[in-house]
């Protein structure tokens, strides 16, 4: 599903972001990136989804190296990889049902199918009856079940999140590990960077652990040590 | 696509409100630049008639008495045709019709005089070109000639009648076109800035719209047609103006004696209408660009 071939990603002649990184995500797979501030977590999860393009390498998402992809096959690209933050990312003038649809919307799809999987999805994150609130109307676990909603609704072939439980409490950020558990239980990849040692170890799913940009482990049931 | 339309009408409506003091500020400007584009338009077509008829590059026109028959106007013919490639170069007569035709145009802004003139009274025309239009001497030899002659009215120079006008014409198209495109820059720049503002302020939804996979065009398209729409408003505005500015003058002419040589500065032939087309399109094309260049730099905001 994800394949990184030796791929170094310089952001300044200085600052090596990555590494000489290689590895492979098969489908439905579970991995857990973690690594010391700044080892290149987040840049690897945007090489994926092509927000950053590596010097050197070759990223194989679904069959296709997509480095030197045009620019006018990206959203397509995109439209199979569904993104989580830590800050979330929702529209503050939209409520819950909107934030959720917005992302059909604007790949264009119709009323009738909008209407048909945003109730579905609100219900698999365990918001219904909160479709209606706005994002300041919601706590923090709440507003990501609506960005992981946001990000599933589509049905992507990949589930990417970066630190999704950086910004909650344990208790909390356990209930939205148990989603991605559901959801990676649906066939869907995920790749998730965290700093969060207790859920990493509770999940034990691969480890792929970055220093200073370079890949130092990668272990299938792993821990976050 | 009932769903599309729906989503940007939606976004383009919402974007505008967000923002009206620019949005208004980019209308006006459109509608000035467009307003003295038109006037201009306006002026030339004014100008035209003045100079209708004389074209073709006649120096001369000869009249000749109302009611003159053809035998009549024989003595003339024979005239012109002695200086036949001597001095004049070509030579046509205009009918009485034809007359009427140039009267229509000439007095167009003075219906009353105008109207004084028919089949009947109307001084039919003998159109000269001359060889060489420079050589003012020979022409002026040439009239007193032609007025000694019988049934011939009046000869009249367009060299007398016409370097006014067309240094005039010259002086208002050349100040006037330099302003339009001057102002009609700024308009777009304006509404340039406008949709920047406008896209600065959604950037979050450009992000996660850019995130889920939507297409730039998609991101793209409300933005542009709010430039459009600012653009058509200002040509529909400054389309107004014109209007009420034109025929505030066109009664105002009306009012000028007949000899004052304004008669002929006004458009009553329905040129407005297709000025006031012109000046809507001139105006999408300014609000398109302005916001199409803009939707396109900021897409990375
Ligand atoms: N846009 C950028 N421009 C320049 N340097 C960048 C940029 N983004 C990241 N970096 C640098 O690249 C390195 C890797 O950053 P990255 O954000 O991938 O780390 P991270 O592992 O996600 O860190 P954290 O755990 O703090 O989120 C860091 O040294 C960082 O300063
Ligand atoms: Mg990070």
């Amino acid at each position: 599903m994800i394949r990184l071939e030796n791929v170094t990603k310089r952001y300044t002649t200085e600052v090596v972001a990555l590494q000489d990184a290689s590895f492979e995500v098969a489908k439905g797979e579970f991995v857990f990136l973690v690594g010391p501030s700044g080892s290149g977590k987040s840049t690897l999860l945007r090489l994926i989804n092509r927000q950053e393009r590596p010097e050197e390498g070759a990223v194989w998402v679904a069959g296709r190296n997509i480095v030197d992809m045009p620019s006018n096959r990206i959203p397509q690209l995109r439209r199979n990889i569904g993104n989580v933050f830590q800050d979330y990312k929702l529209l503050l003038n939209k409520t819950v049902f909107e934030n959720i649809a917005f992302a059909l919307e604007v790949i264009g799809k119709p009323k009738h199918v909008i209407e048909q999987q945003v109730p579905a999805v609100i219900d698999l994150v365990g918001l219904a009856g909160k479709e209606d609130r706005f994002p300041d109307q919601l706590s923090g676990g709440e507003q990501q079940r609506v960005s992981i909603a946001r990000a599933f609704v589509n049905r992507p072939l990949i589930l990417v999140a970066d630190e999704p439980t950086g910004n909650l409490d344990p208790g909390t950020g356990e209930g939205i590990m148990r989603l991605l558990d559901r959801i990676n239980g649906t066939g869907t990849t995920v790749v998730m960077a965290t700093h969060d040692r207790r859920i990493v170890d509770a999940m034990r799913r691969r480890v792929i652990q970055l220093d200073r940009g370079v890949i130092v482990r990668d272990q299938a049931r792993g821990v976050y040590q | 696509m009932i769903s599309r339309l729906r989503y940007l009408f939606r976004e383009t409506g919402a974007s505008i409100r967000r923002n009206p003091t620019l949005s208004v500020a980019s209308v006006i400007t459109a509608a000035v630049s467009l307003l003295i584009f038109g006037l201009t338009l306006i002026i030339q077509h004014g100008f035209d008639n003045l100079l209708a008829q004389w074209e073709g590059g006649v120096e001369m026109i000869v009249y000749v008495n109302a009611g003159a028959g053809e035998e009549q106007r024989l003595v003339i013919e024979e005239a012109l045709g002695q200086q036949q490639n001597v001095t004049i170069e070509a030579w046509s007569y205009c009918d009485v019709s034809c007359s009427l035709a140039d009267a229509d145009r000439l007095f167009a802004g003075d219906p009353v005089t105008r109207g004084q003139l028919n089949e009947l009274n109307i001084p039919t025309q003998y159109k000269v070109v001359p060889l060489d239009a420079t050589q003012v001497e020979i022409l002026r030899g040439l009239r007193d000639r032609y007025l000694e002659l019988p049934n011939v009215y009046s000869v009249q120079l367009a060299e007398e009648q016409l370097d006014l006008i067309s240094r005039l014409q010259g002086f208002v198209s050349t100040y006037t076109t330099g302003l339009w495109i001057a102002l009609m820059v700024a308009a777009s720049l304006l509404i340039w800035n406008t949709i920047r503002t406008a896209m600065f302020a959604r950037r979050r939804e450009i992000e996660v719209m850019k995130l889920v996979g939507a297409t730039d065009w998609f991101i793209r398209v409300p933005f542009m047609l709010e430039g459009l729409l600012q653009g058509v408003a200002g040509g529909a505005v400054a389309s107004i103006a014109m209007w009420f500015i034109n025929g505030r003058w066109t009664a105002g002419v009306e009012t000028f004696p007949a000899n004052s040589g304004m008669t002929a500065l006004v458009v009553v032939d329905g040129y407005e209408w297709r000025v006031s087309i012109i000046v809507i399109v001139f105006g999408a094309i300014i609000g398109t660009i302005g916001s199409g260049t803009a939707a396109s730099k900021f897409l990375d905001v």
